[in-house]
């Protein structure tokens, strides 16, 4: 799935653009860092990359068709989005993982047992936990970890990550670097995270960028 | 047993209650003296205006004028509805006016021509007051049920978006909150039909027996209207709950409230 952001600019309510001319090409299995301070606008590009928001201009291509040319909520399944604040729901970790599959779009993905999904959760350092167990009563560091999991379970050809690991400590984060770097080499995931901490891999040059209110550098 | 007929005199005589409550207003320093007096004008002027035309309606007995009466009390209704649910971003007006008439004049439609069996269906002294009742209760269902959804997609923005983001339509990221606002809207009238006869006499009896009928028609009535009003309550809230909803999301299933 190649991805192009083509002029892109994003402006609230009459106030100054939060940035513009944003141009970038993404292939198939790239592994982009964008970088910035906080408010520069980060977290709102990777929501118009997901459609949540549209931009004030400037276009989104996907494979070279128009991003509003897909169905939005496939567009969604196919391009997985792990927000900066980990959302659970007040019900089982089994419940909350399973959470995409309870909805159209995932009808045709195998839903995933307990046996699969114990399995991920020991990949990301969370063996200690039950699926029974309650979601809400998990550590920050651990929601974030459930929540990408949550969303590597659709299959997604495209994952944006919001400061996937800000809220880790630093076992944690080196497990996720190292997670998102391996779905990114083995299964060929196009990674696009935003952060403002340094992200560090071992096989892999990411392609980093930094987010300025004039475009990427 | 004949009504008593109520006197000019002994209407203002009853002015007696504004007097005192204002009076204990003004000592308490309540500040609500200015509304009670404007209250108490609006309720004489609206139910005297009422009472001419109802009196002008009931003379006429033309089906049209009955209908678009029905529909000038509903389109009041859903203008207080709009007055109390403090919504900017999402206008819920037209379609919860729409929605309001079709709804509520299903349920009096079949209350009179099958339940109470009127002839014809829409004989004013059955169909006004009947179809009345209806809107008054079922106004505040709807009040509390939009005011609800308003504030619950707002206070679940992160879990809204967080389903967006795995793939849901609007319908399956907030199929919960529905649930919730439904419910919400129709409690009130569920707890009416628990404590009825036992906590309160309900209007529509008490004026009834007050009009010389016997007690056990009155009270046949009375079911009959805690049923309808139920009925109404759902009907009206499943409806226009879900056209509003439509409404607080784009076309790309994006959040606008």
């Amino acid at each position: 799935m190649k991805l192009q952001l083509q002029n892109l600019s994003l402006q609230y309510n009459n106030k100054a653009s939060l940035f513009q001319n944003v141009n970038l090409t993404i292939e198939s299995g790239d592994f982009v860092i964008i970088k910035g301070p906080s408010g520069s606008g980060k977290s709102s590009l990777l929501r118009l990359i997901n459609r949540l928001q549209e931009p004030t201009g400037g276009t989104l291509l996907i494979d070279d068709k128009t991003l509003t040319d897909y169905d939005v909520t496939q567009i969604r399944r196919r391009i997985g989005y792990v927000q900066q604040t980990p959302v659970v729901f007040d019900d089982t970790v089994r419940n909350n993982l399973l959470l995409p599959f309870t909805y159209k779009t995932a009808s045709e993905i195998t839903k995933p047992n307990d046996t699969v999904l114990q399995e991920k959760l020991t990949a990301y350092l969370l063996k200690d936990i039950s699926l029974d167990d309650r979601a809400l009563e998990l550590s920050v560091g651990q929601k974030q970890r459930l929540a990408l999991i949550r969303t590597l379970l659709v299959n997604p050809e495209i994952l944006l990550c919001d400061e996937p690991t800000s809220a880790l400590d630093p076992e944690s984060r080196t497990i996720v670097e190292r997670e998102l770097e391996h779905i990114n080499q083995t299964a060929q995931v196009t990674i696009i995270l935003v952060t403002h901490i340094d992200f560090s891999t071992q096989e892999i040059t990411p392609k980093t960028y930094t987010l300025t209110p004039n475009g990427l550098t | 047993m004949n009504l008593i007929e109520i006197t000019p005199i002994q209407l203002v005589l009853c002015l007696i209650f504004i007097v005192i409550s204002s009076a204990g207003s003004f000592l308490l320093k309540l500040g609500l003296e200015k509304d009670l007096i404007w209250g108490t004008i609006r309720t004489f002027a609206q139910l005297f205006m009422m009472g001419y035309v109802l009196t002008f309606i009931f003379q006429l007995n033309n089906v049209i004028l009955i209908l678009l009466l029905f529909t000038f009390m509903i389109f009041w209704a859903a203008h207080a509805i709009r007055g109390r649910v403090k919504e900017e971003k999402v206008s819920f007006f037209i379609p919860t006016f729409i929605s309001m008439i079709i709804s509520y004049m299903t349920v009096t439609i079949i209350v009179t021509a099958v339940i109470v069996q009127v002839k014809p269906w829409y004989t004013p002294q059955y169909f006004i007051p009947l179809g009345g009742m209806i809107i008054g209760n079922a106004m505040n269902a709807v009040t509390i049920a939009l005011d609800r959804l308003f504030s619950d997609l707002r206070k679940q923005r992160a879990e809204i978006e967080l389903a967006f983001c795995l793939g849901a339509t609007y319908q399956e990221a907030t199929q919960h909150i529905l649930r919730d606002v439904i419910k919400a809207g129709m409690i009130p009238s569920i707890n009416a039909l628990m404590t009825v006869g036992l906590v309160s006499l309900p209007g529509m009896m008490t004026g009834q027996i007050l009009a010389g009928s016997d007690p056990l028609t009155a009270i046949k009535y009375q079911i009959i209207v805690m049923l309808m009003i139920v009925a109404s309550t759902a009907i009206g809230a499943v409806i226009i709950v879900h056209v509003v909803r439509r409404r607080c999301f784009t076309r790309a299933h994006q959040m606008i409230v």
